[in-house]
């Protein structure tokens, strides 16, 4: 699915991302952790296209295609969902012409027609219903006034409506009440299939009870520096980030 | 490239010189129409010869240029629509009285001329001469020198004289068409709408591809005691014209007037709006759009004069500017001494939607009130790059991303035009000038 080889970045001359390797294969479940600033959501905005980076080497395929040289777009109609850490407001653009149009891009892309009124709204109608998305933030401005957890469980509802190959959910969790994280969560087991993968960014153990992931990675300073099973999760959570980060330098 | 206030660098020699030389190109220009239309009214030349001719060292056309296209004048040729190859309803299927012209010339049958109880409508050539001078008593083109000219040579027009307690059942549709050939067309609208009334007015202006020329149009209007009027006025001129526009519009007591201006296309465009606010308890509703593409020139100069006490006004453009377009935007807001508990509103907002194009924009309140509410912002600025990153993270193209900032940033205006139609139709024709995916229920778009 997704094959990472000695990722660097950099933004305003600044490296963050250093030389970074991971590879996710169809229908596991990624989850990545580490301290703040460590590059986490440099990673998942240079790997949804944001042009503010510079790629300083390394590449990046997915399912056989470079993908550093589609520009986000591409990526997007490719199969590649970011859930935003901080999900975007666009004032003036209803959320359900948003993802009409994001619909019928990826539909372009497929060759198919635009998708008839009536059908698009029995899918936003079932896929609300998979993270309980309240009727009314439908036909509001894209996440313009939104609660932050309302914005996060907008984020799902989007990945829901195009249904991704691999979907990258950063600090989904975060700003979510303790009902909220089950649901989303839900919706995000709802979609787990063979050929779909996830790369969940989280700073902690509790979400990862719900999405129970099959590998994690800790990310320090701009590299992994270390890789389990979830028990690898418990461990962090116990034991915090300094011991790693010693072992690192040792 | 951003340019609020770009000094004017030139030697004083030079400076004179120049004003000169327009100032006699100007006067050329006035003998050639005379020699072409006639002479229709003396007491104009008088005001003509006392005017600045517009030129950039005029403070009012410091931005816009006018110098270069004015040199040759031919009469213009008289022409039907069916002639012409115009739809004299530029809106398919739009239940409206219609007045149509073409270069500047009455067409009755392509028109449509309101029939209702308590309203004259007529074309100007056709206006009891007594009417018309109560209005001239007011003579707004005391002030500019293009609209003295329209005063002097415009014979043709819309006269329209509501009587009070009226409730017009359709809109009125003043469409006017150009085929150039290096012409003028003059209109003149004017418009006496007593108290209790409601009235509905949309101007369009339409052009061939080929044509070339200039239109100058003057619109006065008298707004009586707890009478609506709006006007939605949209330019979208093919070819090459110049247009010119003033809209002189004076309120009673208790009125409301919107004057909505979109300008979906045209070469060079001026537009002069101003309201005098006369009566107490008034609004004054003035929102506008311009998208101009390479090679555009849009202006727009308004004035809100409020005179007593007690008055609203509301004043909202936008601009997106693509290519190598310029973009004008000058808002004048008065409020008189006597003016207190005034609430005026004014907003101007403008994208760059390229490193080519200009905007000079500048606001310009001089209150005079102590006891007011005045609020007024301006900003010229880009895409939000976070919003297109966003959604182009969703698969929508950057384009179509751009297009639906667009539609958004200029949804509230486009909202605010009075007549539903006439608000489809504009969307449908803007999508169809910058090749946007359609958001709209037009007619013509089946999804
Ligand atoms: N525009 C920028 N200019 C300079 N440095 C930046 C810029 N954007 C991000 N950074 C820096 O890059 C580093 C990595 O940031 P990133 O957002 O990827 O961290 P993160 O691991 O997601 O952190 P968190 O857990 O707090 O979300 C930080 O030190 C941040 O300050
Ligand atoms: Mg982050």
């Amino acid at each position: 699915m997704l094959k990472i080889n000695e990722l660097q970045a950099s933004i305003d001359e600044s490296k963050i991302l250093k030389g970074l390797n991971l590879t996710i294969n169809p229908g596991e479940v990624h989850a990545i952790m580490g301290p703040n600033g460590s590059g986490k959501s440099t990673l998942a905005s240079v790997l949804a296209g944001r042009e503010d980076y510079g790629i300083d080497g390394g590449t990046v395929d997915f399912n056989g295609t470079d993908l550093l040289d589609m520009d986000a777009t591409e990526r997007a109609r490719a199969g590649l969902f970011l859930a935003f850490q901080y999900p975007v407001e666009i004032p003036g653009v209803s959320n359900i012409n948003f993802m009409r149009a994001a619909v019928n891009g990826k539909r372009e892309h497929e060759g198919l027609d635009p998708i008839k009124g009536k059908d698009f709204l029995q899918m936003v109608k079932e896929k609300a219903k998979l993270v309980e998305l309240d009727g009314r933030l439908r036909n509001r401005s894209v996440n313009e006034g939104f609660s932050g957890g309302e914005k996060k469980r907008n984020e799902i509802f989007q990945m829901a409506m195009l249904e991704p190959k691999l979907a990258i959910l950063d600090e989904t969790d975060s700003g979510l009440d303790i009902d909220a994280l089950r649901v989303v969560s839900e919706g995000v087991n709802a979609m787990r299939s063979p050929d779909r993968s996830f790369l969940v960014i989280t700073h902690y153990q509790r979400l990862l009870d719900y999405i129970v992931p099959d590998f994690v990675h800790v990310l320090v300073d701009g590299r992994i520096v270390r890789s389990g099973g979830k028990e690898l999760a418990l461990e962090l959570e116990e034991r915090g980030y300094d011991w790693i980060k010693q072992e690192t330098v040792a | 490239m951003m340019d609020l206030a770009k000094p004017q660098v030139m030697d004083r020699a030079t400076q004179s010189v120049q004003h000169a030389a327009t100032q006699e190109r100007g006067v050329a220009f006035v003998d050639a129409l005379d020699g072409i239309m006639g002479s229709a009214r003396a007491t104009y030349d008088e005001v003509l010869a006392s005017l600045p001719v517009p030129h950039r060292r005029v403070e009012r056309w410091k931005y816009t240029p006018v110098a270069s296209w004015w040199n040759e004048v031919k009469s213009a040729e008289p022409m039907t629509a069916a002639e012409a190859g115009c739809e004299p309803n530029p809106i398919p299927g739009f239940d409206a009285y219609r007045l149509v012209f073409v270069n500047g010339s009455f067409d009755a049958a392509a028109s449509d001329l309101p029939v209702h109880p308590g309203v004259i409508c007529m074309p100007l050539s056709q206006a009891p001469v007594e009417s018309l001078q109560s209005i001239d008593q007011h003579q707004p083109e005391q002030a500019e020198w293009f609209a003295a000219l329209n005063g002097k040579f415009a014979s043709e027009g819309m006269y329209l004289r509501v009587e009070k307690n009226t409730i017009l059942d359709r809109p009125i549709l003043i469409h006017h068409h150009s085929t150039g050939g290096g012409s003028v067309s003059f209109l003149r609208h004017d418009l006496v709408i007593e108290a209790n009334s409601q009235v509905q007015c949309v101007q369009w202006s339409t052009a061939s591809d080929d044509a070339v020329g200039a239109v100058n149009v003057v619109t006065r209007a008298s707004i009586g005691e707890n009478t609506r009027v709006s006007l939605d006025k949209v330019q979208d001129e093919a070819g090459q014209i110049k247009h010119v526009a003033f809209e002189d519009i004076r309120q009673d007591r208790g009125s409301r007037a919107d004057v909505h201006t979109v300008t979906i296309r045209g070469q060079w465009v001026r537009n002069d709006l101003a309201f005098r606010i006369n009566g107490e308890g008034a609004h004054a509703e003035l929102n506008g759009i311009f998208l101009p593409l390479d090679g555009e020139f849009v202006d727009n100069h308004t004035t809100v004069d409020h005179r007593v006490a007690h008055c609203t006004s509301s004043e909202n453009y936008k601009g997106i500017l693509y290519g190598k377009s310029t973009g004008v935007f000058n808002g004048k807001v008065f409020v008189r001494p006597d003016a207190q508990q005034t609430n005026a509103y004014q907003q101007n907002a403008n994208i760059l939607a390229s490193d080519q194009a200009t905007m000079n924009a500048k606001p310009e309140l001089e209150i005079y009130a102590d006891d007011v509410k005045c609020s007024h912002g301006c900003t010229i600025g880009q895409f939000d790059n976070e919003a297109l990153f966003y959604a182009r993270s969703r698969g929508v193209g950057l384009e179509a991303a751009k297009a639906m900032l667009v539609h958004a940033f200029i949804g509230e205006v486009l909202q605010g035009l009075a007549v539903p139609e006439v608000r489809l139709e504009v969307e449908h024709r803007l999508a169809e000038k910058h090749q946007w995916e359609i958001w709209s229920d037009h007619p013509d778009n089946e999804s």
